[in-house]
C-alpha cells in the first residue's frame, strides 16, 4: 500500500503559506501539508539528521517550493533534492513572485516539475492554487525508493 | 618676449645703420678736408712756382733780350694771377687763411707790379737800371714777404691737415667701432632669440606631452567614470528589481487577506440578519434562505455593511495601483535588462506598421498621421517600436477636443545621427512641466485619460540607452513635438551592458 502523499510546503511568507493552504484546501485536498519558513528547516527535515534524505523512503512527497528564501535561495534546495537518489522522484512545483525567463529556465535545467508565478492578483492567485489543488487531487506521485 | 626682442634687435640694427651712414659722412667730410689742405698746399705751391717762373724768365730777358723769353714772363704773370685767385676761392672757408691769402694776393701784385716796373726801364734802354733793380727785388721786402706769408699759409694748413688726418682717422675708428659693436650686438641678439626659441620649442615639447598624458589619463578617468555609472545603474536596476520583487509579496498577502476579509464579511452579515431576524417575534422565514445571496439587512446594519464594503473598497483599489506600480517598475527594469539586437531597419516602414494598429485609434478621434521619408537606422527594432508607439498612442490620447488631429512624422539625419520629429497639433504641455513628463509615474495637464505615467520615462530610458537624447518642443494649447536623435548605426560595443 502506497502512503498517502505528504505536501512539503517551503515559504518564508506565513501569510502566503495560510492563503496557499486555505486554497489547496478548498479544492478538496486533505493530504497532510508541512509547512516550513525557511531553507534550513526544510532542508533538515528532508534529509534527515543523516543528510542522506533516507528517512523518506516508501513516502511520497510532494514539495512546493518558493526561491526567494531568507537564508538560502530555493533553486539551491530544489538542487539537492533533485541530485538525492531518494527525493528526486519527488516532484517539485515552484511557486515563487519571479517570473525572471532565466530564473525559470534554470529551474525547469534542475529539474523541477512545475513553475508557477505567484499571480498578485488575488483572484488568480486563489484560482491558480486551487486549479493547483485539482492538479494535486490528480497527480501520482511515486515512492522513494527504499 | 620673442617680440621684444625682434623689435630690440631691429632697433639695434636700424640705429647701427644710422650712426654707420653717419659716421661714414663724417668721415667722407673728414677726407675731403684734408684733400683740400692738400689741394690748398698744391696751389700756394702752384703761385710760388709761377711767380719764380716770371723771375726767372724776366732775368733771362734782361740778360739775354730774348723776346721769347718776355712771352715766357707774361704766360707766368697771367697763370700766377690765376693761381692766386684759384688759392683764394679754396681757401674762402678760412678766415685765418683769408688773412694770409689777402696777404699773399697783395705780396704777389706787388712783386708783379715791380716786374713790370723793370719791364718798363727795359724797354726804356735802362738795363743797369732794371739789372739793379732786379737785384734789389731779390734780396728786397717783397719776395720775403711772400716767403713769409706762403710759410705761414703752409704751416696754418699743415696744422688744418694734421688736424684733420686726426679727426678721419677718429671718424674712421668709430665707424668701425660701431658697426663691430652693432654686429656683436645682433649676434648677442640672435644667440639670446635662438636661445629663447630653443627654450620657448621645449617648453612646448613638454605642454604638448603632458597634454597627451592628461588626454590618456582623462580618456582612463572617463572610462573609469564609464564604468562607475554603469555599476552604478545596474546597481539602481537591481534595486528596483529586487525592491519591486519584495514588495509583491507582501501586496499578495495584503489582497488575499482583504479577499478573505471579504468572504468573512459575507458570512458575518449572513449571521447578523439571521440573529436580527430570529430576534424579531415573527420569524416567518426559514434559516435556510439567509444563507444564499446577500442578506437582507436593515436599519443601522445595513449602514454597517455599507462601511465596511467602502472600506474594503479603497483597500482593493489602492492595492490594485500599487500592483500596477509595481508590474510597472518591474517591466522597465526588465526593459533595462533587455539585450539589443542591432539590425537595419527601415524606419518609415516600422512606423507605418505602429500607424496602422492605431488606425482605429486615429479614426475615432478624426486625426490622420502623415508620415515623412525618414532616414534608416541600424538599431533594435523593438526598443524603436516602443518608442515610436508610445509617442504616437500619446499623441493620440492628447489631442484638443473637437480639433481634427494632424500628427507628422518627419527625419533628417546630421553628422551620424538620425534626428526623427514627432509632432502633433494637440493639447500642449505647459512649459513648467517639459522636464517633469519624463519622470516616472508623472503626468501633466488635465488628466482625464487613463494612464500611470510611465510612457515617456520609458521611452526616454530606451532612447539613452540607445545613444541618442530626447527632448520637447510644445505651447500650450497649440501642440508638441518630441524630437528624437539617435545614431544611425548603434552598434553593440556601445551597450551599456546589464550583468
Amino acid at each position: 500500500m502506497s502512503k498517502p502523499v505528504t505536501i512539503i510546503m517551503i515559504e518564508d511568507d506565513e501569510g502566503h503559506a495560510r492563503l496557499i493552504e486555505r486554497n489547496i484546501r478548498r479544492s478538496g485536498v486533505n493530504n497532510e501539508i508541512k509547512p516550513f519558513t525557511n531553507g534550513t528547516e526544510a532542508i533538515n527535515y528532508l534529509f534527515g539528521s543523516d543528510g542522506t534524505g533516507s528517512a523518506h523512503k516508501n513516502e511520497a512527497l510532494l514539495i512546493l517550493l518558493d526561491l526567494n528564501l531568507p537564508d538560502m535561495s530555493g533553486i539551491d534546495i530544489l538542487r539537492r533534492v533533485k541530485e538525492n537518489r531518494f527525493l528526486k522522484y519527488a516532484p517539485v512545483v515552484v511557486l515563487t513572485t519571479t517570473d525572471d525567463e532565466h530564473e525559470i529556465k534554470r529551474c525547469y535545467e534542475l529539474g523541477c516539475n512545475v513553475y508557477i508565478t505567484k499571480p498578485v492578483n488575488y483572484e488568480s492567485f486563489a484560482n491558480a492554487i486551487r486549479q493547483l489543488g485539482l492538479f494535486f487531487s490528480v497527480i501520482q506521485v511515486p515512492q522513494a525508493p527504499t | 618676449m620673442q617680440i621684444l626682442l625682434l623689435a630690440a634687435g631691429l632697433v639695434v640694427l636700424v640705429a647701427i645703420s644710422v650712426a654707420s651712414i653717419m659716421v661714414v659722412d663724417r668721415a667722407r667730410e673728414d677726407s675731403s678736408l684734408v684733400v683740400h689742405t692738400v689741394e690748398v698746399e698744391n696751389q700756394l705751391s702752384t703761385v710760388l712756382l709761377e711767380i719764380r717762373r716770371a723771375e726767372s724768365a724776366i732775368r733771362g730777358y734782361i740778360l739775354i733780350s730774348e723776346p721769347s723769353l718776355l712771352t715766357q714772363h707774361e704766360t707766368a704773370v697771367i697763370a700766377s694771377r690765376i693761381a692766386v685767385n684759384r688759392l683764394l676761392a679754396l681757401i674762402s672757408d678760412n678766415p685765418v687763411q683769408i688773412a694770409n691769402g689777402n696777404e699773399l694776393k697783395a705780396a704777389v701784385d706787388k712783386r708783379l707790379g715791380e716786374f713790370d716796373g723793370e719791364i718798363e726801364r727795359l724797354k726804356r734802354g735802362d738795363r743797369q737800371g732794371s739789372i739793379d733793380l732786379l737785384r734789389a727785388a731779390g734780396a728786397a721786402a717783397t719776395t720775403q714777404r711772400i716767403a713769409d706769408i706762403s710759410t705761414a699759409m703752409r704751416r696754418e694748413e699743415d696744422r688744418l691737415f694734421a688736424e684733420r688726418t686726426i679727426s678721419a682717422d677718429r671718424s674712421q675708428s668709430l665707424a668701425s667701432f660701431i658697426t663691430i659693436t652693432g654686429s656683436g650686438l645682433v649676434v648677442a641678439l640672435a644667440g639670446l632669440s635662438i636661445f629663447l626659441v630653443r627654450r620657448s620649442t621645449r617648453a612646448r615639447d613638454e605642454a604638448e606631452e603632458l597634454l597627451r598624458d592628461t588626454n590618456l589619463n582623462l580618456e582612463a578617468t572617463v572610462n573609469e567614470r564609464t564604468a562607475d555609472l554603469r555599476e552604478a545603474n545596474e546597481e539602481i536596476q537591481r534595486f528596483a528589481y529586487i525592491v519591486s520583487h519584495d514588495l509583491r509579496s507582501p501586496l499578495v498577502n495584503i489582497m488575499g487577506f482583504t479577499s478573505e476579509l471579504e468572504e468573512l464579511r459575507g458570512d458575518i452579515f449572513r449571521r447578523i440578519s439571521t440573529l436580527s431576524r430570529a430576534a424579531l417575534p415573527d420569524a416567518s422565514l426559514s434559516e435556510n434562505v439567509t444563507d444564499s445571496a446577500e442578506p437582507i439587512l436593515e436599519g443601522p446594519d445595513s449602514k454597517l455593511s455599507d462601511e465596511f464594503n467602502e472600506a474594503l473598497n479603497f483597500i482593493k483599489s489602492s492595492i490594485a495601483k500599487m500592483d500596477r506600480l509595481i508590474s510597472a517598475i518591474l517591466n522597465l527594469t526588465r526593459e533595462g535588462r533587455r539585450e539589443f539586437q542591432p539590425e537595419k531597419i527601415d524606419v518609415r516602414e516600422l512606423i507605418e506598421g505602429i500607424a496602422s494598429t492605431v488606425a482605429h485609434q486615429a479614426a475615432e478621434a478624426e486625426a490622420q498621421i502623415r508620415i515623412q521619408p525618414l532616414p534608416d537606422i541600424v538599431s533594435d527594432r523593438l526598443a524603436l517600436e516602443q518608442i515610436f508607439s508610445n509617442l504616437i498612442d500619446n499623441a493620440l490620447k492628447y489631442l484638443k477636443d473637437g480639433v481634427p488631429g494632424d500628427i507628422s512624422i518627419t527625419g533628417r539625419t546630421k553628422l551620424g545621427f538620425a534626428i526623427y520629429e514627432i509632432a502633433d497639433n494637440g493639447r500642449g504641455i505647459d512649459p513648467k512641466d517639459h522636464q517633469r513628463i519624463f519622470d516616472l509615474f508623472r503626468r501633466a495637464g488635465t488628466q482625464d485619460r487613463p494612464g500611470q505615467g510611465i510612457g515617456l520615462a520609458h521611452v526616454r530610458a530606451l532612447v539613452r540607452r540607445l545613444g541618442g537624447t530626447m527632448s520637447v518642443t510644445s505651447q500650450l494649447h497649440v501642440g508638441s513635438t518630441f524630437v528624437i536623435t539617435l545614431p544611425t548605426n548603434w552598434n553593440l560595443s556601445k551597450q551599456g551592458k546589464a550583468a
